[in-house]
């Protein structure tokens, strides 16, 4: 067994006294992201990325995966204590979550969640185990041209996600690509839109337009919409002692709803511009049709807090494997994974498992052992989190702009790259305010580019001709599976289009 | 009339003295390097890359073996191209304590950005190494060796892929292809993987790429190296032709150097360049530039103030001459 020796390899790297700990640090992080209202990994990721500056980057990526796939656990505790959901992919889980607190049953509905969320991740890990490899091979006969259709496939995706305000998603995914345009042109070296500055050769670096959309903005819409201000009143109290465990009857209920969300949401979070947030919201959708009790769906039915919950982790796990095997990123967060990996000279891609295999499988590796931490986290640390819920805004709120301003600038000690964060964050309060997404424009500043370039590579190979896309044959596979999704993905999406704008620009 | 002209005199005089005083307080000529100064080792780009690497090595070396007497704080300035940390450099026009490595941004940011500074500001130490390229084709092509690709090339042009187009692996295709008398289309990447990849997959030709960075692939076949730009072949190429060899010497590589602030005093530039004949002939020194599979091209002083000059005239001719600069 090549994956099995690969996997013990990983063991070995993550087991490391300090990289355990960088995991449990990464772990608790990401719960406290993801309890945050208003704060999704995205945001927690691209603010603390600079923090690890100086890290060794095995143990250094390990933490930021941790945050990443924490935030999943955190985001449900205000789901069902508070019905505010704490990021976006934990927004289908106030559906049921919130009824069953209410119902007195917020003891078992948190474990409940706890446990789905273990489920979905480790599923979702031992399915990058096993197909990572497998994509990587596959991958290895992607050039340009696939890569143009990747980017498509993504943006498509999402935008057909986006459901009804599709309109919206694209005006935001259009301001992305425009911003995507400066820099130094990659064929021709032509400074675009640079006004000479050395500072915009680059480009419009993604890092500090997402630190201010997702951190600065939904801070100010927080303040807007006067979150600050009902606080935190409504924290659903909660029994330690008895009626705490779930009964064996909501285990047993739920069993296969485990299993169905953990492979419907890892088939999700692979599909480049899907993710976690869609993948709850049709596993939701999906359960409530197929559910036995489905009429009952909304009035605090666990199974309707339980898929949900497996599928945003194992879409989580799923978005792992285009960013490690293609180096495409799939959401705003791993775009920001990305752009970790990047800062360590390492970029992901079909070689990147063969030539950083201590890497690749400590990170694998990792990902089982942080999903066990966040689950006893997660179980028995939960009043520590409801303290951080009862924060004022008026210490988080000058806080988090602090650590956004420090982030930051801290990438590149650049002031052009602070004011861009600022402006970005007035932008992204505006976008919040009516109705565009900001995920969009991040995903489309991060595959713009990539798209662009890749055509103009393919093009350029071709000579002009567009036959290359059929000619080749893993062009036309894209192809036919972006042609399938696209007819497919709304009719699956009945439900989930209703609720899928308003969540996605919250950060997916 | 004559009270004011010696009033103006007597300024100038108080001017120039307090002049040198300022230049020279901090580098009083025979104490050079002082070890109370701490030296401000600027690294135009962040952790990590070739000229972090190569800067941290030279520290490491430094310090182990007691070159430098003071404290040396390394600082990454990164951004812009190396425009942010040479720039920052460039402030420190006199002083002798500071100090940065090059690497090829430090020719071409200037040609590309509207950078106060141009190599020649700088007060050069040494050219240590130079990057040079390979050019590979994919195992499953039909080209053997540099021979045939020439063949070939002229008869049905290629493609050849690079990183990027303001950099050597754009210059180095472009004037073998002149002098060897092919055309090719240029496909340009953003980076090593990208370009990598694209070529295992079959949808390039061939491509340049540092032997460092692709020497795995080479070992283990799935690339076949033709020609090599460098002046020799680093021992893992053992067998591949430079370009000189084929008679088409183009004289083009990345300098990775040592330069010192504009205006820096003669004492500085004399200490530094003998410090670095002493770093060079460390085996620290020597497993650098093995493990990064670097060409060991040593120059000092004005000789490489010289070569800097030469290469960005050389870079901005062939960059104007296809339109990517004006």
């Amino acid at each position: 067994m090549d994956v099995f020796s690969d996997l013990m390899m990983g063991f070995s790297v993550a087991i490391s006294p300090i990289n355990l700990l960088y995991l449990l640090i990464g772990a608790m992080v990401g719960m406290v992201v993801g309890v945050i209202p208003g704060f999704g990994p995205s945001a927690g990721l691209a603010i603390l990325l600079p923090v690890t500056f100086g890290m060794d980057p095995t143990g250094a990526i390990m933490m930021l995966a941790a945050i990443y796939y924490g935030a999943m656990y955190g985001g449900t505790i205000t789901s069902i204590l508070l019905n505010t959901p704490g990021e976006s992919a934990t927004v289908a889980s106030t559906f049921d979550g919130f009824p069953l607190a209410r119902n007195g049953r917020a003891g078992p509905a948190l474990v409940m969640q706890a446990a789905a969320s273990f489920v979905g991740g480790t599923v979702g890990v031992i399915l990058i185990t096993i197909l990572a490899p497998m994509f990587a091979q596959v991958s290895r006969s992607f050039g340009p041209p696939e890569y143009f259709l990747l980017a498509v496939m993504g943006m498509l995706t999402l935008i057909v996600m986006i459901g009804s305000h599709w309109k919206l998603g694209v005006i935001s995914a259009l301001i992305g690509f425009a911003l995507g345009t400066v820099g130094v042109d990659l064929e021709t070296g032509q400074g675009r839109y640079t006004f000479g500055s050395a500072e915009l050769i680059g480009g419009v670096y993604f890092i500090p337009v997402a630190i201010g959309l997702f951190g600065l903005g939904e801070l100010f819409f927080a303040f807007y919409t006067g979150l600050h201000r009902t606080g935190t009143g409504g924290i659903v109290q909660y029994d330690r002692q008895s009626r705490f465990w779930p009964t064996a009857e909501d285990w047993l209920s739920t069993r296969m709803t485990m299993v169905r969300g953990s492979i419907l949401g890892f088939v999700v979070g692979v599909i480049p511009g899907a993710g976690a947030t869609i993948a709850s919201l049709m596993a939701y959708s999906t359960e409530r049709s197929i559910s036995r009790n489905g009429h009952n769906f909304g009035n605090g039915e666990m199974a309707g807090l339980v898929a949900p919950e497996t599928a945003n982790n194992a879409a989580s796990s799923g978005a792992m494997i285009p960013l490690l095997t293609l180096g495409i990123p799939g959401s705003a967060s791993t775009a920001v994974l990305l752009a970790a990996f990047l800062l360590w000279g390492l970029r992901p891609g079909p070689l990147f498992m063969e030539t950083n295999p201590e890497l690749a499988w400590g990170l694998i590796a990792s990902m089982y052992l942080g999903n066990m931490a966040l689950l006893a986290i997660s179980i028995f640390a939960i009043p520590l989190f409801v303290q951080i819920i009862k924060v004022p805004y008026r210490i988080l709120g000058p806080t988090v702009v602090v650590i956004c301003a420090i982030g930051t600038f801290s990438v590149h000690a650049s002031f052009i790259e602070l004011y861009l964060m600022f402006a970005a964050g007035v932008i992204g309060f505006f976008m919040r305010l009516y109705g565009f997404s900001p995920a969009a424009l991040v995903l489309a500043l991060v595959l713009g580019p990539l798209a662009e370039e890749a055509l103009r590579q393919t093009l350029t190979i071709s000579r002009g001709s567009f036959m290359i896309f059929v000619d080749r044959a893993p062009s036309l596979w894209i192809i036919g599976v972006t042609v399938t999704l696209v007819l497919l993905l709304p009719l699956l999406n009945r439900f989930g289009s209703r609720n899928a704008a308003s969540a996605e620009s919250a950060g997916g | 009339m004559d009270f004011g002209t010696i009033f103006t005199r007597e300024r100038l005089q108080a001017a120039a003295v307090a002049a040198t005083l300022a230049l020279a307080s901090p580098a009083v000529a025979q104490d050079y390097p002082s070890a109370d100064e701490t030296l401000d080792w600027t690294i135009a780009f962040g952790p990590g890359g070739g000229n972090d690497i190569m800067a941290r090595n030279i520290i490491d070396i430094l310090t182990k073996y007691d070159l430098y007497p003071g404290d040396i704080q390394a600082e990454n300035r990164a951004g812009g191209s190396g425009a942010v940390g040479w720039g920052y450099l460039y402030t420190q026009s006199g002083d002798p304590y500071g100090i940065s490595t090059t690497s090829g941004s430090f020719v071409t940011t200037p040609l590309q950005a509207d950078t106060p500074w141009q190599p020649e500001d700088f007060t050069p130490v040494a050219l240590l190494t130079t990057d040079d390229l390979v050019l590979v084709v994919n195992r499953d092509s039909e080209i053997q060796n540099i021979e045939q690709f020439i063949e070939h090339a002229k008869a049905n042009p290629m493609n050849i892929g690079g990183t990027g187009t303001v950099n050597v692996d754009f210059i180095v295709p472009t004037l073998f292809a002149q002098k060897a008398g092919f055309e090719f289309d240029y496909v340009s990447f953003n980076s090593m993987s990208e370009q990598t990849t694209a070529l295992l997959s079959n949808a390039l030709d061939a491509m340049v790429g540092n032997p460092g960075e692709i020497l795995g692939l080479i070992e283990s076949g799935d690339l076949r190296p033709l020609v090599f730009s460098g002046q020799s072949v680093p021992d893992a190429l053992a067998g591949v032709p430079t370009m000189g060899e084929l008679g088409y010497d183009i004289g083009v590589s990345m300098p990775r150097g040592l330069i010192l602030p504009p205006d820096a005093p003669a004492e500085a530039q004399e200490w530094w360049i003998e410090t670095m004949k002493k770093v060079v002939e460390t085996p620290e020194w020597g497993e650098y530039i093995r493990s990064n599979t670097l060409t060991p091209t040593v120059i000092y002083g004005d000789e490489f103030g010289a070569f800097l000059s030469r290469t960005k005239n050389g870079f901005g001719e062939v960059l104007r001459s296809v339109g990517a600069i004006q």
